[in-house]
């Protein structure tokens, strides 16, 4: 049959990395081709399901990387090796490979900008690496990391004290990357955005909503605006198609879709 | 011979085509009803809303089984008055005529959530009586009982004043002609059919437990195409009144076969995972090609023509 990414699908898990209290890599067979930047939606049968990019695809088997925020990450940093979890997708737009790339990471979004990290690698693309954390235990892959990537903290646990974006603009006045790559909180994302449209440098910029389906048809994820998807159009969206787009920085849309504060 | 037209007046509405947009599918926001009216749909429908908001069942709500959809989102909206404010900022944007979808736990709330819907002026209510997914909550869907089927067409009626007022109906009870017999003699200006059918279960085998947070979920798509045109043929029969004819509407094969069935528009929602917004204008080409091939300027000549002796 087809391609048929909304069937669930059950898998046992086949290895678990913990990086850090409440900070872990599950590992899943693959099933279909991924690119960097698309998501799965994870089920814990009997829990709930969620939404979660993919941080990288290796040797078959899918990497989800997920840190305890809410009640249901809380749930899956519990999940042992052998334990079934349903996995459907890959879900959405992910980032286009370039030459020249300047990959900007915040918190958790680091996850989604290492397998871009390893694909542009693979295929012999230059790029320099930011990567922003609030201390140096929310850096996932920190062994990875140590060396080829610029590394900022808010406590100054790791690398230099201060945020990301000041690294960004630091590196810009330097060097023009040919394309900002970013990944992280939303207040994040919009200080990227500025400074790309400033230095008129094309971005790729990978966006969070709460979803109910992931592939297209429930309308939560759907931005104001022209109605981009983040689960179908999105998750990562360039700086052209942000110009759609009208609630960036608002509150979000809860799960009933009021927007929460409103 | 003229440019063949798809035209369509539903309830004294103008719809540029047939092509409605099925409650329940990218109907949460205006931008994101916009979008759809935009990509060619001749009206669209919001997402059901009652008068308090509801934030849904649990995941997994929506999933493939293959041949088609199954759901249990369990009637998530953000309460009356945020909807409102969704179909008032969208009809200050487009010119597509938008279906307010409406329901209520008692018959009482049906009437208050439809005359504040009324009140900003959708072109049509659409009255969903008929949700398979939160029985454990609100118990049997109304469409049921043709008493409180009647008594719920008769509040919406009298709280919608001018706007017309369809009822959504499923194939889930039986005695469809009967139901909507029922709904027409209380004043349902039009109705919908169908609902999703069922309810249906998907079972993983592996974790051997349902998939659905809600256990069981109504099944749309594909599947239950030759059902809905049967729903919409049958009813045809037993009313007077237009019929949005809605399940497993993917091409304008699947069209023309509502249409010649007896219904006046056609509801498209499942089709945009195949297919993708994209799916109402590729079905508006085929329609008009299809008239063009048979010589014929507009679907009023082939609606009902199904009806042979």
């Amino acid at each position: 049959m087809s391609r048929d990414p909304a069937l669930m699908r059950t898998f046992r898990v086949a290895k678990v990395t913990t990086h850090a209290p409440g900070l872990v890599s599950l590992y899943v067979e693959q099933t279909y081709p991924i690119t960097p930047g698309q998501f799965v939606n994870l089920w814990i049968p009997g829990v709930d399901e969620r939404p979660f990019s993919v941080s990288d695809v290796k040797d078959g088997l899918v990497e989800i990387s997920v840190k305890a925020l809410g009640p249901f990450s809380r749930r899956l940093v519990e999940v042992r090796r052998h334990d079934w979890l349903g996995v459907r997708g890959p879900f959405g737009t992910g980032f286009t490979a370039a030459e020249h790339g300047l990959l900007v990471g915040g918190g958790i979004g680091v996850a989604p900008l290492r397998f871009l990290d390893r694909v542009l690698a693979a295929q012999g693309l230059s790029r320099r690496l930011l990567f922003g954390v609030k201390s140096a235990a929310e850096l996932i892959f920190p062994a990875a990391y140590a060396g080829t990537a610029e590394l900022w903290s808010d406590d100054g646990s790791l690398g230099e004290r201060g945020l990301v974006t000041q690294g960004l603009e630091r590196a810009l006045a330097a060097a023009a990357p040919r394309v900002i790559y970013a990944a992280g909180p939303e207040p994040m994302l919009l200080a990227v955005l500025r400074l790309a449209r400033a230095h008129q440098i094309p971005a790729q910029l990978s966006f969070e909503r709460a979803m109910k389906c992931g592939f297209g048809i429930c309308g939560q994820c759907c931005m104001d605006g022209a109605g981009l998807r983040v689960c179908v159009e999105g998750p990562v969206l360039t700086d052209l198609q942000l110009h759609q787009v009208t609630d960036l920085g608002l509150p979000r849309r809860g799960p009933s879709g009021r927007r929460l504060g409103a | 011979m003229p440019h063949p037209t798809l035209v369509t007046d539903l309830c004294g509405v103008r719809l540029e085509n047939p092509l409605v947009l099925a409650s329940g599918i990218l109907g949460v926001t205006a931008s994101s009803l916009l979008r759809v009216a935009n990509s060619g749909a001749g009206a669209v429908t919001t997402k059901s809303f009652s008068v308090d908001e509801r934030p849904g069942h649990k995941g997994p709500t929506i999933l493939s089984f293959g041949a088609g959809l199954i759901n249990a989102v369990g009637l998530s909206n953000p309460g009356v008055d945020a909807a409102v404010a969704e179909i008032r900022a969208y009809k200050a944007i487009s010119r597509t005529p938008i279906v307010a979808s409406i329901f209520g736990r008692t018959v009482d709330e049906f009437g208050a959530v439809a005359e504040r819907a009324a009140a900003a002026h959708p072109d049509l209510i659409e009255v969903n009586v008929s949700c398979p997914n939160v029985a454990a909550e609100l118990g049997t869907p109304f469409e049921a009982d043709p008493a409180t089927l009647a008594a719920v067409t008769r509040k919406v009626k009298a709280a919608a004043r001018s706007v017309p007022v369809s009822v959504k109906l499923s194939t889930n009870f039986g005695f469809l002609a009967r139901a909507a017999q029922a709904a027409a003699d209380a004043g349902a200006d039009l109705l919908t059919a169908i609902n999703t059918v069922g309810p249906g279960i998907v079972i993983d085998t592996n974790v051997r437990r349902p998939v659905l947070a809600n256990v069981t979920g109504g099944v749309s798509g594909r599947a239950i195409l030759p059902i809905a045109v049967r729903a919409v043929f049958e009813i045809s029969r037993a009313v007077r009144i237009p019929i949005i004819g809605t399940g497993g509407v993917a091409s304008a094969e699947d069209a023309l076969q509502m249409l010649m069935a007896g219904a006046t528009a056609v509801g498209i929602g499942s089709a945009v995972y195949d297919h993708g917004v994209e799916v109402f204008a590729a079905v508006g080409r085929g329609l008009t090609a299809y008239l063009e091939r048979e010589g014929l300027d507009r679907l009023d000549s082939i609606r009902g023509a199904a009806h042979v002796a």
